[in-house]
């Protein structure tokens, strides 16, 4: 169980956030220079903040009030670097045995025998780390943080270097060894899919502070701001205003298309008169047969097609300006071919419509 | 005879030896010390340290004696503990020392700097005090640059001339080191021992770098790239 409240000042910049996690796999999402690495490091002890508390497993580790600062290394608190920075001079044994010098011979020995053996790393042990590849070197990285039986481990961006299908296959091994360890991980990333396949928990930093703090279900779901809504990938953004609301469900006037959409209601209370902000995910868009409920007549701005979906930009018929496009996301089995300047229909799925603050 | 050729040899090898060992330890100190040092004195402590390398043999010299002097501050000291370094073997070393200390700390300093913070910090992660931090991943990986520096202060030190005239001064078989020794063989016309002296440290020097280079060719390479 971590608990962190941070503070830091630094030219240009605060730091200012509150976070906990009991064991469980908490994701930090957030835009590059949003304080995630050096929330990491106020952490495990590499950087010190000006004021706070920090206390993992009912340990204080740091408390401004009481002057308790614990150095890294007695934290208990294990840390892969982005770039995994491995100590280039030692072989992959002597980098996962550099935490675990303490331990009488046999043990370690036993130890990292181990530890190779679970990061698939047993042919490798008397390589250099620049003889490695990329996953490799982040095995040996996860390895040597593992050997000191930390209770909570890091990882900063563990995957931003690696391409795509390892990437993929590295996750999967993550989340393996997740399930085998006894306590809690905290995970940065700024990749959107990459949070939501890893992690239970998640924190939403934007400029130093933590915007959302919940469930994945919840953050990605029932985003509390626009903020929140667009760090998470709700692109379309709309100001609306509630005409009614009964059992479930409320209409949403929006002024910009002069329309009504029909709004499955989740978490926020609604009040008619309401002014709030309804979001869609562009993957959540479908195209419709004929006119409904929530179906719009549409004309394409733009098709730009992938491998298996086509991204498009809609303006809608109401929409005579062209200032409030829609982004979406279609799967190209359930479509025919989208040419720019083509009209079709949309539909907005009720239940895929995010009610949300300003 | 032989004996006028030993002399300021012995003499020589004992300053730059002493010279260069103290030179390496105060110079990695300082180095390290001001390579994370992000205090209002950087600057000051910076400038401070390459003074000596910038500044005439003469003026360090005199410093030096003012210093050490009779009447200096560190003299007064010297003197109240019944010793006196003016004029004596170990003033060579201070000069020495004095004179090749900016060229360990500079190049060290930047070899420190080199350094990636992250391995550093991993290493703290996981459990290392700062003492070991320094031995087993800072000094291993800047290791190249710390031989070159040293290489140079060594350079230095055995060519050291001016401060150490002035400090130690000229006295056969106590304070005249090669450089010493050779000038005033030229002053005295005797072009044979200026020309033996010269060879004898053109020699050695040019054979203690080629053993540096071999050897630091044989220790871990630094890791090229990160990030």
């Amino acid at each position: 169980m971590l608990k962190a409240i941070i503070k830091r000042s630094l030219p240009g910049f605060k730091l200012d956030v509150e976070l906990s996690t009991n064991r469980d796999l908490l994701v930090v999402l957030g835009p590059s220079g949003s304080g995630k690495t050096m929330t990491l490091q106020c952490i495990a002890g590499l950087c010190r903040p000006d004021e706070g508390y920090i206390e993992l497993n009912n340990r204080v580790l740091f408390d401004s009030a009481k002057g308790v600062n614990i150095p890294p290394g007695k934290r208990k608190v294990g840390f892969v670097f982005q770039n995994y920075a491995l100590f280039p001079h030692l072989s992959v044994v002597d980098n996962i045995a550099y935490g675990i010098r303490n331990l009488p011979t046999t043990e370690a020995t036993e130890k990292i025998k181990n530890l190779l053996a679970l990061l698939h790393l047993e042919q490798l042990g008397d390589r250099l780390p620049r003889q490695l590849s990329a996953g490799q070197q982040q095995r040996v990285a996860i390895a040597r943080a593992l050997a000191p039986e930390p209770e909570i481990i890091l990882l900063d961006e563990p995957f931003s270097a690696l391409d795509t299908q390892l990437r993929e296959r590295l996750e999967l091994e993550l989340l393996t060894l997740y399930d085998g360890f006894n306590g809690s991980m905290v995970l940065v990333t700024h990749d959107l899919t990459e949070g939501y396949r890893l992690g239970s928990r998640v924190a939403v930093f934007q400029s130093g502070n933590i915007i959302q703090h919940d469930s994945k279900e919840a953050i990605f779901g029932e985003p509390v701001n626009r903020t929140v809504a667009r760090l998470t990938g709700v692109r379309n953004q709309m100001d609306g205003v509630v005409k009614s609301a009964t059992n479930g469900n409320a209409e949403i006037y929006v002024p910009a298309w002069d329309a009504y959409l029909t709004v499955t209601v989740r978490r926020l209370p609604v009040i008619p008169g309401q002014r709030i902000v309804l979001g869609i995910r562009p993957e959540f868009i479908e195209l419709a047969q004929k006119a409904g409920e929530n179906v719009f007549s549409v004309t394409v701005l733009q098709a730009v097609e992938s491998i298996a979906v086509t991204s498009c930009r809609f303006r809608l018929r109401q929409d005579t300006q062209g200032r409030h496009p829609l982004s979406a996301t279609l799967a190209k089995s359930q479509i025919r071919d989208l040419r720019d300047g083509e009209e079709c229909l949309i539909y907005l799925p009720p239940k895929q419509l995010i009610i949300m603050n300003e | 005879m032989p004996n006028d050729y030993l002399s300021p040899l012995l003499i020589s090898f004992r300053t730059v030896l002493i010279g260069t060992i103290i030179t390496f330890f105060l110079g990695i100190a300082a180095a390290r010390w001001l390579a994370r040092y992000q205090g209002r004195l950087k600057n000051i402590l910076d400038s401070l340290f390459i003074l000596p390398m910038v500044l005439p043999p003469t003026v360090v010299g005199y410093s030096l004696l003012l210093l050490f002097g009779a009447n200096g501050p560190i003299g007064k000291i010297l003197l109240y503990l019944g010793t006196s370094v003016v004029f004596s073997w170990p003033a060579t070393v201070i000069a020495a020392v004095v004179v090749s200390f900016p060229l360990m700390y500079l190049t060290a300093r930047g070899a420190f700097e080199q350094v990636d913070p992250n391995i550093e910090d991993a290493a703290r992660t996981l459990g290392a005090s700062e003492w070991r931090v320094f031995w087993t991943v800072t000094l291993p990986l800047a290791w190249p640059g710390v031989a070159s520096a040293t290489v140079l202060a060594l350079g230095r030190a055995l060519g050291e001339f001016g401060a150490t005239l002035m400090l130690a001064g000229n006295i056969p078989g106590r304070t005249t080191t090669i450089p010493v020794a050779i000038y005033f063989a030229i002053q005295a016309g005797d072009n044979v021992r200026a020309l033996v002296l010269s060879a004898i440290v053109l020699i050695f020097a040019f054979l203690s770098l080629l053993a540096i280079a071999r050897w630091k060719g044989r220790l871990p390479k630094r890791r090229i790239v990160s990030q």
